[in-house]
């Protein structure tokens, strides 16, 4: 977003009219979201624009326990309207307590740390133009191939120009486009059963990228045939590799619930210095990987990203932190503050959200385990698992587990029949001196993989129990 | 419902005005109001539901649907939303009538509250949570005590050109207590939630017994083996057999999955696919439950729909576009999460009726296997007929007697293959119905609410 553009900006609006005592924070958000929905390879539905404006202005009060602090969100940007929206902040501040003594609102316009690439132009200037090519490509894609089907699909686009500001002096904004792909892939008949398989396509990125897809349907079509034939794995404790798109769904609950401010304050944070995985794993926080979802010049307090060592070599070396808990305990938030984040999913309105710290991109550093193959080489016999359904990642526990919705046995070193059914779990992360899948791990593979919001090497673990037929 | 009715009038006047590119026009408006608090001890932070006015317009272009969303009610923002929808169906002169019948209904209804909430302030309710913050106290290990509790009345104005109008308004209320135990950096938790839609009487489901003895599970499952895996006798408690209807004959009866030809289920109408005890339920005008509604976004009177009469796959949900493909009649399913959200068709409260067992009769029956309890999510597979459903914890079936606890598992399979499975179903005694949301796909979350009594099948189940 321009500087003049930043100028009618949502929170700039608010703060033209803000009549209150300091401190303060006002998030703003100026969304126009456009969709495409598919059934069965045929446009079902557009929409858009779906036009929404709105902020949030956050109060800190001092009081006995530390800080009450008060939040409201509105879309009424008339002086009535942010009178009263400041009224519900200061009423909720005036009852909440947060056992910080101070808030440090950070200063200074645009203190950005430099750019980070989260804008699509062509995207941001003709959006359903955008995307009805992008559709077409889809369709086309699947055009000649009389052995798969798109069952249904979303192409959702969403340009925000997103603008903080504080009673500090800060103002700054930058504008972004996301857009989320959903789509059904389903491969027919067969010699195994007359069933379809289907293969679920769930991707976030910054850009559409219709060139990619000549690419990228293929590799569906190929797995939504291996869903298609795939049975369930043996019962039993057994070797599993683990690639960036099961990593995705587990890691950012995971570490977002122990390696953050947050989790500290509940007193379930780990200590820096303590090993929690083996020495073979580094896992980092980078809110500046170009395109990636998460990454952004600023959080969503107007904190640059950075890139944080979270383990290294399997020992703790930071945590990740947002204003208030960063004053908590007298440290720097680390500019990992978000909204409408929760469990790896992000809402695309954030306004509507308080900010809490969380992860970013993690980037799991690569290895020496060699490439893909070598990875399945050192299994020798287990299980790859390309895809849980869900794997319900317990932030608390550190548990997870879920059905395996595609996978491939691993005999004698080599991927070997395609596996469907059945369940995967364990736990991730476990406190020191208990056995977890980061402690267990036997090789960190050397090609990385992103798979929002997760950058990462093919993981082999020693063991996870695998429940399937006995 | 002020807000609202103020804008009514401009609603109306901007769907006629359509009405003349399109041959039908809808709006759906929403107003949200609302007060939830969370706290644990260290802190309390309120959350009141945003100050968001909006509205969606849906037309007809004569191929397909169209929607615009705007965020506000104002004139302004009206005549932006009328003036973006104008040119899109500009561009598209109706070729084809918009699938099945408009709903006609006039529905005006408010949630019957003799002891409203919507009068509790911040004051009140923290007061409330503090009561509830102590009810752990003296458990050992409990590291932290969660309290949340909230109302939320969430105003819907749906107007359109065919003379529907309906105007409600649903107070949901919830209250939660989490337990949280922590041993030697070992973790593990429980909780008592209640929630429906009504007032102050639902924060009475919460109660200080309740909440101590989640506490005393909560410890407890620090010390709890590791579940079995494999192929087992299952014993579901009321909210895991909640997630087996809502994953397998909720969402697999959802027929925008029968159009688009990828539910297992489809050929499979009008046949038993189950035992006789087995009855499933998807009710969104019962009484009281978390997601009763009086009317779904497209003006069509919640109903109660048979699902599955005892074995027999006889019913789906149904939106005015599947209606209309399948020859069937809207069933009051079609949801949107808020107004910026698109419509599908979605569940309301779905659960399986009550059977003739008791609970002490399932367990004898089972001999060996697991209970599973509290369930805490579930995924379905609608093409591939494959559910995922979670429990928090469970425990051993060992000679017909329920012994140790056990830590978390999964539950997975094929739905037909955990159908055929099916030995029994409790008495009403045993039925609950939950609290909790839904989404489709990875989006669109909304209140919803599944359950039922104890249920006894066989599945493969893992540590999770």
């Amino acid at each position: 977003m321009s500087q003049a553009r930043l100028g009618d900006a949502a929170a700039f609006r608010v703060v033209d009219q803000l009549v209150g005592k300091e401190p303060w924070e006002v998030f703003g958000e100026r969304i126009r979201r456009y969709e495409i929905h598919l059934s069965g390879g045929k446009v079902e539905m557009t929409r858009g624009p779906i036009a929404l404006e709105g902020y949030d202005i956050r109060v800190f009060r001092p009081n006995d326990h530390g800080t009450g602090v008060g939040s409201y969100a509105s879309t009424d940007f008339s002086p009535e309207g942010v009178t009263s929206t400041v009224e519900v902040a200061e009423r909720s501040a005036k009852y909440a307590t947060f056992p910080s003594p101070r808030v440090d609102l950070p200063s200074g316009r645009g203190a950005t740390g430099g750019i980070v690439e989260v804008l699509d132009r062509g995207l941001w200037e003709y959006p359903m133009d955008s995307l009805d090519v992008y559709v077409a490509s889809l369709v086309q894609a699947f055009e000649g191939r009389k052995e798969f089907a798109l069952s249904f699909g979303s192409v959702r686009a969403t340009l925000v120009e997103t603008s903080i500001c504080n009673s500090a002096g800060l103002r700054t904004g930058y504008g972004h486009t996301t857009v989320d792909l959903e789509v059904g892939v389903k491969a027919f008949g067969g010699p195994e059963g007359p069933a379809p398989g289907e293969y679920w396509v769930n991707e976030s990125d910054r850009r559409l990228r219709p060139a990619e897809l000549g690419i990228r349907v293929p590799e569906w079509c190929r797995y939504a045939e291996d869903v298609r034939r795939g049975r369930p794995p043996p019962t039993g404790e057994m070797p599993v590799v683990l690639p960036a798109p099961v990593l995705a769904g587990i890691l950012p609950a995971v570490f977002g619930g122990k390696f953050t401010g947050p989790a500290r304050i509940r007193g379930m944070a780990p200590r820096p210095g303590a090993t929690l995985a083996s020495e073979l794993i580094t896992v980092l926080d980078d809110g500046r990987v170009p395109w990636a979802p998460m990454s952004s010049p600023v959080d969503d307090e107007g904190i640059p990203q950075r890139r944080r060592t979270l383990l290294e070599h399997g020992v703790v070396s930071e945590l990740l932190y947002d204003l208030l808990h960063a004053g908590a305990y007298d440290t720097k938030p680390t500019g990992n503050a978000f909204r409408g984040s929760a469990s790896g999913f992000r809402s695309w309105y954030r306004f509507l959200f308080p900010p809490t710290a969380l992860p970013s991109t993690l980037s799991v550093a690569s290895g020496q385990g060699g490439t893909d193959t070598e990875i399945i080489e050192a299994a020798r016999e287990g299980v790859l698992i390309q895809e849980i359904g869900w794997a319900s990642p317990d932030p608390l526990t550190g548990a997870f587990g879920g059905e395996i919705r595609l996978g491939y046995r691993i005999r004698n070193g080599e991927l070997a029949e395609p596996i469907r059914g059945g369940t995967v779990g364990g736990v991730a992360l476990a406190p020191e001196g208990s056995p977890s899948l980061m402690t267990q791990l036997v090789a960190v593979g050397s090609r990385v993989g992103f798979s929002e919001p997760v950058s990462s090497p093919p993981l082999l673990v020693k063991s996870l129990p695998v429940g399937g037929e006995l | 419902m002020g807000e609202l009715s103020d804008a009514e009038g401009n609603l109306y006047h901007t769907v006629a005005r359509l009405g003349q590119h399109s041959p039908f026009v809808e709006v759906l408006g929403e107003a949200v109001t609302g007060l939830s608090i969370h706290t644990n001890g260290r802190t309390s932070t309120f959350q009141t539901p945003p100050h968001v006015r909006g509205a969606v317009f849906r037309a007809w272009t004569g191929t397909g649907w169209t929607e615009v969303c705007i965020s506000g009610l104002d004139t302004p923002s009206l005549r932006y939303a009328e003036g973006a929808l104008e040119r899109v169906l500009a561009h598209r002169p109706p070729r084809q009538p918009p699938p099945g019948a408009p709903s006609t209904a006039r529905i005006e209804k408010s949630t019957p509250t003799p002891r409203p909430i919507t009068d509790m302030g911040e004051e009140e309710m923290l007061r409330l949570a503090q009561d509830a913050f102590s009810w752990t106290a003296g458990v050992p290990d409990i590291h932290e005590t969660e309290v949340q509790i909230g109302w939320r009345l969430d105003e819907r104005l749906y107007l359109n050109s065919a003379g529907a109008r309906c105007l409600q308004s649903i107070c949901r209320v919830r209250a939660q207590v989490a337990a949280i135990a922590q041993e030697n950096g070992r973790v593990s938790s429980d909780r008592v939630v209640h929630g429906g839609v009504g007032g102050r009487e639902l924060l009475n489901g919460v109660t200080p017994d309740k909440v101590r003895k989640a506490a005393e599970t909560a410890r407890a499952l620090l010390r709890a083996k590791a579940p079995p895996s494999g192929r087992l006798n299952v014993l579901l408690s009321p909210s895991m057999t909640g997630y087996f209807a809502h994953e397998s004959f909720g969402h697999g009866a959802e027929a925008d999955q029968f159009v688009r030809n990828r539910s297992y289920l489809q050929p499979l109408l009008g046949k038993l696919v189950g035992p006789e005890i087995l009855t499933i339920v998807d009710n969104g005008s019962y009484t009281g439950a978390w997601s009763e509604i009086y009317a779904d976004d497209e003006g069509h009177p919640a109903q109660r729909t048979v699902l599955v009469d005892r074995g027999r796959f006889v019913g789906a949900l149904h939106d005015r576009d599947t209606a209309a493909a399948l020859g069937a009649e809207p069933t009051g399913n079609t949801r949107r999460s808020d107004v910026f959200s698109r419509a599908y068709v979605r569940m309301t409260n779905t659960y399986v009726e009550p059977g003739t067992s008791t609970y002490d009769e399932l367990v004898k029956e089972a001999g060996n296997g697991v209970l599973l309890e509290s369930g805490t999510g579930g995924i379905e597979d609608p093409q591939g007929g494959q559910i995922q459903i979670k429990a928090r914890m469970g425990h051993l079936i060992e000679n017909g007697r329920v012994t140790d606890l056990v830590s978390s598992m999964a539950l997975s399979g094929r739905v037909l293959e955990f159908l055929s499975s099916i030995r029994g179903v409790s008495r009403k005694e045993d039925f609950v119905l939950d609290s909790g949301s839904c989404g489709k796909g990875r989006t669109d979350l909304l209140p919803n609410s599944a359950g039922g009594p104890y249920l006894l099948a066989s599945a493969v189940v893992g540590q999770a």
